[in-house]
């Protein structure tokens, strides 16, 4: 009898872990709007340094310790890895005229909320140049074990955009047509912030 | 040309291991195609400046003719600015574009241009007629960096992919709007190395498989030795390369191409100087780490 109960709470416990994990995720742009103060402050802090020394910033491990550093010069794009309290850090933001106590608060800001990545992407409209900055989030509270896409990636737009009526990001308006970034569609938040789930952080 | 070749090679390899020792960035050094090319850079400029206006084509309607025709002099102009696309699977073309832009750049822009006249083009033995769905698409394409304001590169890209098949591509054989990011313009190593035999004029000697790791001993070594034979082309694991432990399940398989500029080793660290999307990037990582990314090194030689 004893067995049966027990066998019959493990078969409850796997059916209800395979349904969440079959579910899908289901954020919406509240995430934003909790942490909208950190990522603003990522945003601006990425687009104030990115003026004056061209770079993208990665975590590349778990414990958020290890970042690699994409700087970007006319000739060659260097890319390191450094321990985030390692002083070679600040000697090489030195050494490439990218200013340190700003990165360190870069950094500081990212490592809160668990951003993985920050980095500012080219995008054309009739062919003119406009940018975006990209910013991919691992949350720790909403994946479920076997779901694929678990990085929650925000775009931040210099102009406004254009969105259908469910809110989706289009190329022009008056194309209509949806303007993917990565292979993903993008959400509205607000005109010039949109969001998506992906399976991939670049 | 050899000494010439030997010379730069030796600064190639000097010079960073004294900036690593000084503390230093290293600087960039241009890269010199190490063999008698086909055609010259000059004769390829002399072509293109001679052509200052194009009319519609009627085989390639999303084409723009003063975007196409610009597009093909920044080439020929700048080979390292040639760029796959952000997503795409185009990476593989695009190394093989850059080569191809160092040993003949008037062969390729005399092919563009045939293609974008006629509609289809001979390069050597090979005659290109790309499918219709391709020349609809050619010139489109969208969010994917500066590629979207490249349609001769766009145009280009999608010709090879539909000509040129592997089995990666046996269930993905036509062309559907989006197929530059899928299975359709997967390019596995031994399609690489075909594309890269049958275009150039060079030999290749390959070493890898695409689920394999190259069984050439120390994989440092090897790769250094092959530089001083060749352009070296090396197939990695792109995840790896720009490293990140925070995804749960890793791939162990090649993604990616790059033409290797530099290698060399302080240490147990390795420092590459390669060229791919459209510039040149050092990375530095550990000797093990090399091993581990690396699953095919072709070295090409002049025939």
């Amino acid at each position: 009898m004893r067995n049966k109960r027990t066998a019959y709470i493990v078969f409850l416990i796997s059916v209800s872990v395979l349904l969440f994990s079959c579910s899908g995720i289901k954020i919406t742009s509240q995430y934003y709007f909790e942490h909208e103060k950190v990522l603003d402050q990522v945003e601006s802090t990425y687009r104030t340094l990115y003026q004056g020394k061209p770079f993208s910033l990665a975590f590349t491990d778990k414990l958020f310790r290890t970042v690699s550093l994409e700087i970007i010069t006319d000739t060659l794009t260097y890319i390191y890895d450094f321990n985030v309290e390692e002083k070679r850090l600040n000697d090489t933001a030195a050494k490439y005229h990218l200013d340190s106590a700003g990165l360190n608060k870069l950094i500081g800001y990212m490592r809160s909320i668990h951003c993985t990545w920050v980095n500012n992407f080219d995008y054309y409209v009739d062919e003119k140049k406009n940018s975006l900055i990209f910013i991919s989030i691992k949350p720790v509270l909403f994946h479920s074990a076997f779901s694929y896409k678990k990085y929650y990636i925000l775009t931040y737009y210099s102009q406004p955009q254009h969105f259908d009526p469910q809110g989706r990001l289009l190329d022009k308006r008056k194309m209509r047509k949806l303007r993917k970034i990565n292979g993903e569609i993008f959400y509205r938040i607000n005109d010039k912030v949109c969001y998506t789930i992906s399976g991939l952080f670049r | 040309m050899k000494g010439r070749w030997m010379k730069s090679f030796l600064v190639l390899c000097t010079q960073p291991l004294v900036s690593i020792a000084l503390g230093i960035p290293i600087p960039c050094i241009p890269y010199g195609y190490p063999f008698t090319p086909t055609s010259t850079q000059q004769e390829a400029i002399a072509f293109v400046d001679s052509i200052s206006e194009l009319s519609p084509s009627s085989y390639w309607p999303g084409i723009k003719p003063a975007l196409f025709l610009k597009n093909v002099k920044t080439n020929v102009h700048e080979p390292l600015g040639i760029y796959p696309g952000r997503g795409t699977n185009f990476c593989g073309y695009g190394a093989l574009t850059y080569l191809m832009l160092q040993d003949d750049p008037l062969g390729y822009a005399r092919l563009l241009f045939q293609l974008y006249l006629e509609g289809k083009a001979s390069y050597g033995n090979i005659f290109f007629e790309p499918s219709p769905e391709v020349k609809a698409a050619a010139g489109t394409l969208r969010s994917k960096g500066v590629l979207d304001i490249h349609p001769a590169e766009q145009m280009w890209f999608l010709c090879l992919a539909d000509h040129f098949k592997g089995y990666l591509n046996f269930f993905q054989r036509t062309y559907h709007p989006g197929d530059e990011d899928s299975f359709w313009a997967a390019v596995n190593y031994a399609k690489f190395n075909s594309m890269v035999r049958q275009l150039l004029h060079v030999n290749v000697n390959a070493r890898g498989a695409d689920l394999f790791r190259p069984s050439v001993g120390n994989t440092f070594n090897y790769i250094a030795k092959k530089m001083r034979e060749g352009i070296v082309v090396l197939y990695v694991n792109n995840r790896i390369l720009h490293k990140n432990k925070l995804e749960k399940i890793k791939l162990q398989i090649p993604t990616h191409y790059i033409i290797l500029e530099s290698i060399t080793r302080v240490k147990d660290t390795v420092t590459l100087i390669y060229w791919d999307y459209g510039g040149k990037t050092l990375r530095q990582i550990r000797s093990d780490f090399l091993h581990k990314i690396v699953f095919g090194i072709s070295c090409c030689t002049k025939k």
